[in-house]
């Protein structure tokens, strides 16, 4: 029964297979080059050829929301976390609840559990299985080391699974062979402070290798009502990475390891102690070039994450994943074909509000995937895909998409898609229990399904300048069985809330002069979510979400000298509906001095012209974020 | 308990994707060829260089020996040049087409076709033509580099690291050169 619902409709099923096995190149669409072989120097010399090549995968012919923010842009706009550098990001939310925990989405369901967005560093996905969300405050990279964060705002579902639903955040770090210096930062402020080193080598065998440790420090915030908040915290962190690569191919092994501790809470005369975190990862990938042009990437990883909250759940949890990717070129089509395995053991000891029951679990998930990307002709691509992932709670999904790009015009991309994206159940959907031994008032739903989006997409990306370069989108979601409660007692999670999700989001970048790069972005959004009808959910859809109707950002980077660089940024989050949090506008400014010698100095105020605002949650208990100025120091060798 | 059932698309937007979809096969099928693959150009130009290209009798292991290209980093053009070199001869030799692993060693090539993004090594100069698809400044070691000028795939070669190597180029290739690099500029 739970199957039959997971499916398509047969019609569209039976479409998107059609769609997919007839795809052949059709006759002629391009000269064979055995043709072309036959013909002068001078001949050659006048064939017309498509400017773009595909499988370059140029920014401008990408046929998704991808929104790339470079490392240079994190350092020069003065990001100290990694939720503060996705800020940069037109296309994400990005809420911060209190000194440490984040919101983030992306087109919309943003709150402190949201479980939409798919985010992986280096390929290792850090979201939390158990409710399959990401634990802010237990995400940290080098910054430094970051290569660049690609940020895909919509379904990616039929390449990265379920959980791809709004998004994917793909944080890169560099390859160590770009890190040999060494680098030091240090840096302090009203709000917080930081120190961080980072060494590089040469390793045995042709590789390279760094590592890096940093110590971070949050001060506490104050309640709207002014009440200290306990959240002042800090965290350590260390890790490497070594790889052994050649024109990309190769060997890469890294790891980090951290742990953070956060103020004690007082409530109800007892000590909650704080929010301790912890954890440790390993990541081995492989990947190879074959006969022919094929490409094998082969990688493994654990991850173990433990969290102490008294108040809330304590999860102990590990993961081990393994999965391998195929690419290979036929004709006009290249087809990625791949599978995974992961397995995840946890164990979430109760808190005092809520408890999992069974306390103990271990998971399995396996997926298979498949994606043919045909170029139809010169101006035209076709990419299908799909994805089947088995849980151990709904069984198999499928995960379908099918993208068209059409190259209008030279760097003009006019795309569309449509896909099936799917948030599978996690344990937080089925064994939650509050209060945390019977009766309970509410408990996970022994039927909770997974929630489904059909989404449909346009966009249209264009560089019509070399110094200018846009991108719009039109998205508009189809939700069915999203995640409802019951009113309480003996509540239960159901699959009750359903409804539409409708928006834009558009960027563009313009190069006015040498120098002076200007940006803009902003995102609307219009949710349509109703209970249904039969359900006796108290909340209703304010429970999945708590997001403004438009986000806008501008910012200009400047270079005033070859030593000074200026960075201003200007956001307006518009207003959330319930609870109530008020629009608020961010003016930050990030100016660095090379003062020569590898060191730089560099004075970074957030918030400037408010001095303080709340960015979710409910009055008058929630944090309000305050006026921050930051000196930085930073060499590197 | 299953309170909402199997869902279904209404109607409306059943007929939307539909519509989509066969729009997306219609426009696959009457597509006619609008232009030619970069890569299928770069390939037949690879060929076609080595007619204009003189190699010494010793880059040859002996008379039987094939011609050899590597290509380095540029899938789809490997995969071209595999199909052209099927039944075609360069200098009345056997073509052979191999796909370089990166920083496999060159030794026994006679073209070496390093595709965007792959650094070359510096070699003793040897009678190997090297290729390359540069956008910027003509990297140090390339013989000859490819460039997109509108639309149109153009070359330039670099004579003096031709000629060091032991090479001989024809005029008419000369001729058809967008620029020509000497020593002490071009």
């Amino acid at each position: 029964m739970r199957r039959a619902v997971a499916r398509l409709p047969p019609t569209t099923q039976a479409a998107l297979l059609a769609v997919m096995l007839s795809l052949a190149p059709p006759a002629g669409a391009a000269a064979g080059s055995g043709d072309l072989a036959e013909l002068s120097l001078e001949q050659l010399s006048d064939i017309e050829v498509s400017s773009v090549s595909r499988r370059d995968q140029k920014l401008s012919e990408v046929a998704t929301s991808l929104y790339v923010i470079t490392g240079d842009a994190i350092r020069r706009a003065g990001a100290r976390t990694l939720p503060e550098a996705l800020r940069l990001a037109p296309n994400l939310q990005v809420a911060r609840v209190d000194a440490n925990q984040y919101a983030i989405s992306a087109r919309g369901f943003n709150n402190a559990i949201g479980n939409k967005l798919l985010v992986m560093i280096d390929g290792r996905t850090v979201y939390a299985p158990y409710f399959s969300g990401v634990q802010w405050d237990q995400q940290s990279v080098m910054l430094d080391d970051i290569d660049r964060i690609e940020v895909i705002s919509g379904p990616g579902a039929s390449v990265w699974g379920t959980n791809a639903v709004n998004g994917v955040i793909n944080i890169l770090t560099k390859a160590s062979g770009q890190t040999q210096s060494w680098l030091a930062r240090a840096g302090g402020g009203n709000t917080d402070s930081l120190a961080a080193l980072r060494v590089g080598a040469q390793a045995p065998l042709g590789g390279s290798v760094r590592a890096y440790v940093q110590a971070q420090r949050q001060r506490h915030t104050r309640s709207e009502a002014g009440a200290t908040v306990a959240d002042g915290s800090h965290r350590e962190q260390f890790g490497w990475r070594a790889d052994w690569l050649d024109a990309g191919d190769g060997f890469t092994l890294q790891g980090d390891a951290y742990r953070g501790d956060a103020d004690d809470r007082i409530g109800a005369g007892t000590n909650l102690g704080g929010i301790r975190t912890s954890g440790e990862n390993l990541l081995a990938r492989w990947t190879g070039t074959g006969a022919g042009g094929s490409k094998l990437r082969v990688q493994g990883y654990y991850n173990h994450e433990r969290r102490e909250d008294r108040l809330i759940y304590s999860p102990n949890d590990t993961v081990f994943d393994l999965e391998f990717q195929h690419t290979v070129s036929l004709g006009a089509h290249q087809l990625d074909w791949g599978g995974g395995w992961r397995h995840a053991k946890d164990d979430i000891r109760p808190g005092l509000l809520f408890a999992f029951v069974p306390q103990r679990s271990s998971q399995n998930w396996r997926n298979l995937f498949a994606q043919d990307d045909v170029r139809l002709s010169e101006q035209l691509t076709l990419v299908a895909g799909v994805k089947l992932e088995h849980n151990g709670y709904t069984g198999w999904e499928t995960l379908p998409s099918l993208r068209l790009a059409w190259t209008t015009a030279p760097e003009h991309l006019l795309w569309a898609s449509i896909s099936r994206a799917v948030r599978a159940p996690a344990r937080l959907d089925r064994d939650l229990r509050l209060p945390p031994m019977p009766p309970y008032l509410i408990a996970g739903g022994p039927n909770f399904m997974a929630e489904v989006a059909r989404v449909l997409e346009l966009g249209y990306r264009a560089q019509p300048t070399p110094s200018l370069n846009f991108s719009a989108t039109l998205f508009d979601y189809d939700w069915s069985r999203l995640r409802s409660g019951q009113r309480p007692p003996n509540a239960q999670v159901q699959n009750m809330i359903e409804g539409e999700t409708r928006g834009a989001e558009f960027w563009a970048h313009w190069q006015a002069l040498e120098g002076v790069q200007l940006s803009a972005g902003g995102t609307l959004l219009h949710q349509n979510l109703r209970v249904q009808l039969g359900s006796t959910d108290p909340t209703g859809p304010s429970a999945l979400g708590n997001d403004p109707s438009s986000q806008w950002q501008l910012r200009a980077s400047l270079q005033l000298s070859h030593r000074q660089t200026l960075d201003i940024g200007w956001r307006r989050e518009g207003a959330l509906p319930n609870p109530r949090v008020p629009a608020y506008n961010a003016l930050d400014l990030s100016y660095a001095w090379q003062i020569g010698c590898g060191l730089e100095l560099s004075l970074i105020g957030q918030n400037l012209t408010d001095r303080r605002h709340p960015e979710l949650n409910a009055a008058p208990t929630r944090s309000e974020l305050r006026r921050s100025v930051f000196v930085q120091l930073r060499w590197s060798s | 308990m299953n309170a909402t059932g199997p869902r279904r698309l209404r109607p409306g937007r059943r007929t939307w994707l539909g519509l989509l979809m066969q729009a997306c096969i219609g426009i696959a099928w009457s597509q006619e060829d609008a232009g030619a693959d970069e890569q299928h150009v770069k390939a037949a130009f690879l060929y076609r260089f080595t007619g204009y290209v003189d190699w010494p009798d010793s880059a040859f292991a002996s008379a039987e020996a094939p011609f050899t290209m590597g290509v380095l980093g540029a899938d789809p053009l490997y995969g071209e040049l595999t199909q052209i070199a099927i039944g075609r001869k360069v200098h009345e030799r056997s073509i052979m087409v191999r796909k370089l692993a990166p920083g496999e060693a060159t030794g026994g090539l006679h073209l070496l076709f390093a595709g965007r993004g792959v650094g070359l090594r510096p070699e003793p100069p040897r009678p190997l033509l090297i290729v390359t698809e540069v956008d910027g400044e003509m990297p140090r070691g390339s013989m000859i580099n490819f460039r997109l000028v509108d639309r149109h795939v153009r070359f330039d070669i670099a004579l003096d690291v031709v000629e060091t190597a032991g090479l001989r180029m024809s005029s008419r290739l000369l001729a058809v050169a967008r620029k020509i690099y000497r020593a002490g500029g071009a």
